[in-house]
């Protein structure tokens, strides 16, 4: 009898296997430039986030959406007091920045978050269910794929008025799974044919079982890639809604700064206040595009093995 | 002169973790005509000294040292242009899986005579095909097959079509690394005598490469045990099966299912083979040998006569034989 | 059929297996594939049964119809006399804890983002055996059962960081927790090197030995089979051709494929002359069999034209436990 008694002590990371795997990822991580780019953007960014609260702190004048310097009353360059100057209320740009920010990951994420997730779950029954659930859903996600999102969205401000932030999170997760679940569905379909699945099937799993234990660890990964390039798209519809004069009224975002910009005429004379969001809008939304690359990167399979056989 | 001479042939590749030694210090002797056979479980470097020969590592793979002589020539010293004039024309190899080498979309006997035509453009297509023919009725392979693709052919077909390949331009060693793993038994014992056969004719040289010892005691002459990227056990097939001197050919001997013979329990080797990349300072297969000694651990094992002919690697082969 | 020897564990009757081709396109269509014609086994309580074949031997298709991986086209399955054709829901998990499988790839069989304690474990936490606790110490066993030892230290273990044959180990000790009655073992060792393949063979042996586990060894190698097994079915183009003791079907094999197998086959450390058999026909004979006839009709030697080609020829016994189906007896 082969008993192998080596004497290989558990290693602490070994009992940890998410900790283990990130820190594998990490590594891999870590060899990218651009996926280090993005990093240290979107660290920048959430700092910003941040930050945001401090000024309505300081003085309730910097309040981004309703504090005005009684001072001003139009637009002003930078100043001591306005580091970034003041918009043609009076409103300080640089806190309307940092809570710009604040709004950019809320929308970005949780739209991304909610789209992944219906996708994920449409996509993996989906594959699993194949037949008539498969044809069903796959045509949904077609119709929905071939509709321009943000004109929809458009037609749906007009009929129902101003919406608000949250409705406008809602309606980018609606619009925008069916990416997501078509490559969800091609992964699970590759993953039912694999013997594992078998063998959980000979063991007795249920297809619940099968999906939420077999399946799931497999695809979100892949789903998690998905995330960040989801989070890019999501930002920009928020801010063309914004700019075009769809968005949530009562929130400062980048998109309605520049939107403020534009229909109070100062287009080309006030650079201090139309660059920065302009600026941000771009770099946040080429960080997460940086960071999925190099996620890509850590979860493709052969530079994986590579990393498995040293 | 011998046909193939290798003398202390080491091959590492670069990994993250260092350098993999995947072959080192093989040497040996082939003789015109004559068959040598590779033994060795996975991870023994034994096709890594086929592609070796063939100057046709991955890029990751270096000849650290050694010389490889063929027909007196250094293949290591050679240029990539001259390496390529020796390959296939003097040199052919017959891959594992060979078969799924076919290129899909392209008649299988256009593909045999274009391989002759690049190595030889002077042959012309015509004439080429002609000789593809004769090719064909070699390997066993029906002429009027010539114009069919490869979904087309059976895997035994497939296979033989990659040793017509091989034969295009008469090459005085061949190379085969697990040419008939993914075959039938039945199929498989068809293209072996062809193999055979083909070698009688044409006095070919050939290296055999194979985990299966009972193929290679069948094919040829001469055996060389693999284990851990060193050759354990060298000699003619008789005395290596009949008197294994090293433990490790041994142990996979007793651990072999055979069809004949007395049935006896299977013996696996316990243990699992060494870190390539830092091996064990003296034999690589202490840790699994069932007969070791304290000084195996330390001692650099050396070669050991046994007969003129056959040698094994082992300590206590030096010990036994004073 | 075939006579009574203590408590058939696993009969299957007449079993057929025909793949149906896809639907029709573009007018043309798909020959529908038979995998399976009219087999008949029986596996009897502590044996391990070989069958032998192959590749499109139909070999697996029988496993994977056994355990219900794959639907019946016609025939009957009985597990200790009770017919398991075609079980759902609750009768099939209650069957499913009797009767496990082990696949033939242990890189593929084993989910990547499991540790081994999760695999092994899931079988218990499915047919609700056992707290948390007690399944933890059944893993335990199981481990150290197929020889993974000290069992703590693969516990945390992911499949990329064992080696095949701890894979393997892995999937066994999954197969076996359930303390099943019987265990098909389909091709464990052909992707394994030989040492750690008989590593793998002693430990089916074990099973048997220690577990009385009833046991089906699906093989492409006689050799092999020859080791592990006490009957031994050949199978040959989704028929059965010969079955009998291992010893029987390797020295004194009757049926002409089998002795083409057998011919095929390299002699290694054979003592004295090799006697061939010489029954396979070098030219194929040209005939289209579909239903009917011997399969091995078109590459035999010895077929007589006006009957094998047109006759389908039934197992029949022809000692104590030998049964061929062949008419050139």
């Amino acid at each position: 009898m082969a008993e192998e008694t080596t004497g290989v002590e558990i290693k602490g990371l070994e009992r940890y296997p998410l900790l283990n795997a990130f820190l594998g990822g990490w590594s891999i991580f870590k060899q990218s430039l651009l996926g280090k780019i993005g990093l240290i953007l979107l660290i920048m960014f959430a700092l910003m986030a941040l930050c945001s609260y401090i000024p309505p702190m300081v003085d309730p004048m910097y309040n981004p959406m309703t504090g005005v310097d009684p001072d001003i009353t139009d637009s002003t360059g930078p100043s001591l007091k306005h580091w970034l100057g003041t918009d043609f209320m009076g409103r300080d740009i640089l806190s309307q920045l940092l809570a710009g920010a604040r709004v950019a990951f809320m929308v970005g994420v949780s739209a991304a978050f909610m789209s992944i997730v219906l996708g994920t779950a449409i996509g993996m029954t989906a594959g699993y269910m194949g037949r008539f659930v498969d044809t069903l859903l796959m045509r949904l996600a077609d119709m929905i794929m071939v509709m321009p999102t943000l004109l929809v969205v458009l037609i749906l401000a007009a009929v129902f008025g101003q919406l608000n932030i949250w409705s406008i999170v809602l309606i980018i997760a609606l619009f925008r799974w069916p990416g997501v679940s078509r490559i969800i569905r091609g992964q699970t379909l590759s993953l039912k044919q694999r013997p594992f699945i078998e063998a959980a099937k000979v063991a007795g799993a249920s297809h619940f079982r099968i999906i939420f234990r077999h399946i799931m660890p497999n695809v979100l990964p892949l789903a998690f890639l998905f995330m960040t390039f989801r989070v890019t798209s999501a930002i920009i519809i928020e801010a063309a809604l914004a700019f075009l004069g769809f968005g949530d009224p009562g929130t400062v975002s980048w998109g309605m700064m520049l939107q403020w910009v534009w229909k109070t005429g100062h287009m080309f004379k006030a650079p201090y206040w139309l660059l920065p969001p302009g600026i941000c809008i771009s770099l946040i939304t080429l960080s997460f595009y940086m960071l999925g690359r190099a996620m890509d990167e850590v979860l493709d399979p052969r530079l994986r093995k590579e990393d498995q056989t040293d | 002169m011998a046909l193939l001479e290798v003398e202390d042939l080491c091959i590492d590749y670069k990994t993250k973790s260092g350098y993999l030694k995947a072959v080192d210090g093989v040497s040996f002797t082939l003789e015109k005509g004559e068959s040598l056979g590779f033994v060795g479980e996975s991870g023994c470097g034994k096709t890594t000294i086929g592609l070796g020969l063939m100057g046709m590592l991955p890029p990751n793979g270096v000849v650290r040292k050694g010389r490889i002589l063929f027909e007196g020539e250094d293949l290591l010293r050679m240029s990539a242009e001259e390496m390529r004039q020796v390959r296939w024309r003097k040199i052919a190899m017959i891959f594992q899986a060979a078969m799924n080498a076919l290129n899909p979309v392209q008649r299988v006997g256009e593909q045999v005579a274009e391989a002759m035509l690049v190595h030889n453009p002077s042959l012309g297509k015509h004439k080429a095909l002609k000789a593809v023919e004769e090719l064909f009725e070699l390997v066993g392979l029906q002429t009027d097959r010539i114009r069919d693709y490869p979904h087309q052919y059976s895997g035994g077909m497939k296979q033989r079509a990659i040793i017509a390949m091989a034969l295009a331009c008469r090459p005085a060693l061949i190379i085969a690394d697990e040419p008939t793993t993914a075959l039938d038994v039945i199929v498989q014992d068809q293209i072996l005598a062809e193999i055979r056969a083909l070698q009688k004719e044409f006095n070919i040289g050939i290296i055999f490469i194979s985990h299966d010892i009972s193929i290679v005691a069948d094919m040829c002459h001469d055996i060389g045990i693999m284990y851990a990227g060193q050759l354990v056990e060298y000699g003619p097939r008789e005395d290596v099966f009949d008197s294994p001197a090293h433990p490790y050919t041994r142990a996979l001997l007793s651990s072999f299912p055979t069809l004949t013979g007395k049935k006896t329990d299977l013996v696996p080797i316990a243990g699992e083979t060494p870190d390539l990349v830092h091996p064990p300072k003296g034999c690589r297969f202490y840790d699994r040998c069932p007969e070791q000694i304290p000084l195996c651990r330390e001692k650099v094992s050396q070669w050991v006569a046994l007969s003129p002919r056959h040698k094994a690697l082992c300590c206590r082969c030096e010990m036994d034989g004073r | 059929m075939m006579e009574n020897r203590g408590n058939a564990i696993i009969e299957i009757q007449n079993v057929s297996k025909v793949y149906r081709s896809r639907g029709a396109l573009f007018g043309l269509r798909a020959k529908d594939v038979v995998a399976l014609r009219q087999v008949s086994l029986k596996i009897y309580k502590g044996e391990i049964f070989g069958l032998v074949g192959e590749s499109g031997s139909g070999k697996t298709t029988v496993g994977r119809l056994i355990v219900g991986l794959e639907e019946i086209t016609s025939g009957d399955i009985f597990l200790d006399q009770e017919n398991v054709t075609g079980l759902k829901g609750k009768a099939m998990k209650a069957f499913r804890r009797k009767v496990q499988m082990i696949f033939q790839d242990p890189y593929q069989s084993l989910n990547p983002q499991r540790s081994v304690l999760d695999t092994v474990t899931e079988p218990l936490a499915i047919h609700r055996i056992g707290r948390s606790s007690d399944r933890k110490e059944m893993v335990h066993k199981a481990l150290k059962a197929v020889g993974l030892s000290p069992p703590e230290i693969f516990f945390y273990r992911y499949p990329h960081r064992l080696s095949g044959g701890q894979r393997q180990r892995v999937a066994i000790a999954r197969a076996m927790v359930l303390n099943p009655e019987f265990v098909i073992a389909d091709e464990p060792t052909s992707m394994l090197d030989a040492s750690i393949s008989a590593q793998i063979f002693n430990i089916l042996l074990k099973m048997r030995g220690t577990f009385d586990v009833t046991q089906m060894f699906i093989t492409h190698s006689l050799a092999a089979a020859r080791y592990l097994c006490d009957r031994v079915a050949v199978i040959y183009r989704g028929k059965v051709m010969e079955v009998g003791s291992g010893e029987t079907i390797i020295h004194n094999p009757k049926h002409p494929y089998t002795q083409a197998l057998i011919d095929a086959l390299p002699k290694f450390r054979s003592s004295g002359a090799i006697q061939r058999y010489g029954t396979l026909l070098t030219e194929e004979r040209q005939v289209d069999l579909e239903q009917v006839g011997c399969p091995f009709y078109p590459r035999c030697a010895v077929a007589d034209e006006t009957r094998c080609g047109r006759e389908t020829p039934e197992l029949i016994l022809l000692d104590e436990g030998h049964y061929v189906a062949c008419f050139q007896l």
